[in-house]
């Protein structure tokens, strides 16, 4: 198992308490392709940061890969997080002073790898988006589907356990979308790659083989969508 | 190290503005604290030019006139100093603190002619060979009156180098005018020393021996001024109380009541010479506290700008974290910027500063101020040293640091989470 949550609680406490996650049990295996639906202030957004030890829970026990997330030091979150889990965000968080490769070199940077093997696995993993010639160019310069590309190789080039996409999808048109989605599914089937998608849009959330429906911060029902009929709009179109 | 260096060079070149207002504080507050401790340097050096020109432990006496009836006599008396006055040091209470004494007497309005060449209104003034050390005479070619002078009452004569310069046609070789004859009045003298005058003070006294001009003149035991050096004082307190011993001993001589402050006049050069010293130092802490805050001001605005960068760079610093930045590489990388670009500034803010005090000591500094019929150098070296002005930027870079710290601190404690959603 490569993800296990028990019992995860979390409770936001801005002047009011506010009880955001209110006991999830969940199970993800290596090499699924997961997505995560709900309407906004469900939680789901909470539970894929607790995911990303991005933010820590109040209750419960999160194992990544056999180890137990819980109460670590912002150091030990850092080198979990540089390798285990890759980000793909909303808005691509690349860095704006930093070239398409010098953004998808930084996780390794933070490993203490070389400047020139850095600099090939990154290149590497731009050939691989297809974004070879966009490679010396700033963030700025790109459209949104290269920029999210880029934040894709960013995400696998430390080859972690999982891919975390917060609305992979969310500030792209409808054809970049798809290309997006149909990237990430490529490099589920092809590469085994462990992926976590947030969303709303039911269309991106049909990609994923199961759809997680959180609720109030419970999960409602966990759908096995291996047949891709989830979408109400077609199996083939992301509806925006 | 060098990716480090990469890291900041792209987030330098990337934020220009930013960077030049950090470095605009930094180096604004070096260029002008160099600048001030120079011009204080310069103002101090020129005020205080003529404090090397005398012993520091002489006193000079000379007659006055009572302020007060005193042993039958009435006020308003005149009190004339004799040559017997010169014996009260020597002999009397005082005799073990006093080392040097010279008596002088000097005689106006008389012109000096050297071939084609003379001066109108030239004074003359008898003195003894002590007085080349009390007075500090600087002797440009020759000597100074000697005993054999004194005793043999010789018609030699010490001439300043202004006059020397003139006779010489603008020559400098004044050599060659030892020896020579000179006319004061009617009267002939042997040139046998040329002292270098203050040009500050138009100091163009000629000194001749006191024995010899007495008896040209056929003066009787009349003195002008008794100067004499002693030691053994160290404070003002100290200096205060044997001046007052000094009074006592000459109004007690002339029958003048013992606190009659103007029976003599006395010339305290020891006390002038502390209370300048204590000027001097006055002024110069002054100007360190002034030019200390100027730094501050530089270091205020270092930090300010750090706080800045800091919450500008907080998504950045999320998405660092995101990627596995520990806290240590963000505080790593906003430390090291924040002292690269003060170095960096600094630095520059030195240079500027040093040439600024050049150009100053260039044109200010060779310029002169007419005061009192006086002219006086309105800056004199405004310079600073090498070693203050490292100094100064060495503190401001510490401080760059420290203030780049907390802000660094912050910004590494912050959680991804909120990081990220910083905009």
């Amino acid at each position: 198992m490569l993800i296990e949550l028990k019992n995860i609680h979390k409770t936001y406490d801005n002047g009011q308490p506010l009880h955001v996650l209110k006991g999830i049990d969940l199970e993800i295996e290596k090499g699924e392709f997961v997505s995560i639906m709900g309407a906004s202030g469900s939680g789901k957004s909470t539970l894929l940061n607790i995911l990303g030890i991005l933010d820590n829970y109040d209750e419960g026990e999160y194992h990544l890969a056999g180890k137990l997330i819980k109460n670590l030091s912002e150091r030990e979150g850092a080198t979990y997080r540089n390798q285990m889990i890759g980000f793909v965000f909303q808005s691509f968080n690349l860095i704006g002073f930093k070239t398409a490769v010098e953004n998808v070199e930084l996780p390794l940077f933070y490993q203490g790898i070389n400047r020139h093997r850095r600099h090939e696995a990154a290149m590497a993993y731009l050939e691989k988006m297809g974004l070879t010639d966009w490679a010396k160019h700033y963030p700025n310069e790109m459209s949104g589907g290269q920029k999210q590309r880029v934040a894709i190789a960013r995400a696998l080039i430390t080859h972690p356990e999982i891919i975390l996409a917060d609305e992979p999808t969310g500030a792209l048109d409808s054809k970049t979308s798809v290309e997006v989605m149909e990237l990430l599914t490529r490099l589920n089937r092809e590469d085994g790659v462990t992926i976590i998608v947030v969303t709303h849009e039911s269309g991106v959330a049909n990609c994923a083989d199961k759809i997680v429906h959180i609720k109030d911060g419970l999960i409602e029902k966990i759908e096995d969508n291996r047949q891709h009929h989830s979408s109400m709009f077609g199996t083939t179109t992301i509806m925006k | 190290m060098q990716d480090l260096f990469t890291e900041i060079w792209e987030s330098v070149r990337r934020n220009k503005l930013r960077t030049c207002l950090t470095g605009l504080a930094v180096a604004w507050g070096i260029f002008m604290l160099i600048v001030l401790l120079g011009a204080g340097n310069g103002l101090l050096n020129a005020f205080l030019n003529d404090s090397g020109d005398f012993a520091s432990n002489t006193m000079m006496v000379g007659g006055g006139f009572t302020s007060k009836p005193y042993d039958g006599l009435k006020q308003g008396r005149r009190i004339a100093l004799t040559d017997h006055d010169a014996d009260l040091l020597k002999t009397g209470p005082l005799a073990d603190r006093v080392d040097l004494v010279s008596r002088s007497v000097s005689r106006s309005g008389y012109t000096m002619t050297y071939g084609r060449r003379y001066f109108n209104n030239v004074t003359l003034n008898g003195t003894f060979p002590g007085d080349i050390e009390m007075n500090r005479v600087k002797m440009d070619a020759g000597r100074f009156i000697n005993d054999k002078d004194i005793t043999e009452r010789r018609k030699v004569i010490i001439i300043t180098h202004l006059h020397a310069k003139n006779f010489l046609a603008g020559g400098t070789d004044y050599d060659k005018l030892l020896g020579q004859k000179v006319k004061v009045g009617n009267l002939s003298f042997t040139v046998v020393g040329v002292r270098h005058g203050r040009e500050n003070e138009d100091d163009r006294d000629l000194y001749v021996p006191y024995t010899t001009i007495k008896s040209i003149f056929g003066l009787n035991d009349e003195v002008d001024e008794i100067t004499f050096s002693f030691h053994g004082l160290t404070t003002e307190v100290e200096s205060d109380a044997f001046e007052n011993e000094v009074r006592t001993t000459f109004n007690a001589a002339h029958r003048a009541a013992p606190d009659d402050r103007r029976a003599v006049w006395i010339w305290n050069r020891f006390k002038q010479n502390l209370q300048m010293n204590k000027g001097r130092s006055i002024l110069l802490t002054a100007l360190w506290i002034i030019g200390l805050f100027t730094l501050v001001s530089g270091i205020v605005g270092v930090s300010n700008i750090m706080l800045i960068t800091v919450k500008e760079r907080t998504h950045e610093f999320g998405i660092r974290k995101a990627l596995g930045a520990r806290p240590g590489n963000i505080l790593k990388l906003i430390v090291t910027e924040s002292v690269l670009i003060t170095a960096f500034f600094g630095y520059i803010g030195m240079l500027l500063g040093m040439i600024a005090c050049q150009i100053l000591d260039m044109t200010v500094g060779q310029s002169k101020m007419e005061i009192f019929g006086q002219s006086i150098k309105m800056l004199d070296n405004p310079t600073v040293g090498l070693g203050t002005a490292i100094g100064a930027t060495v503190v401001l870079i510490v401080a760059g640091t420290i203030a780049g710290i907390f802000p660094a601190m912050q910004a590494a404690k912050v959680k991804p989470i909120e990081a990220l959603r910083a905009e």
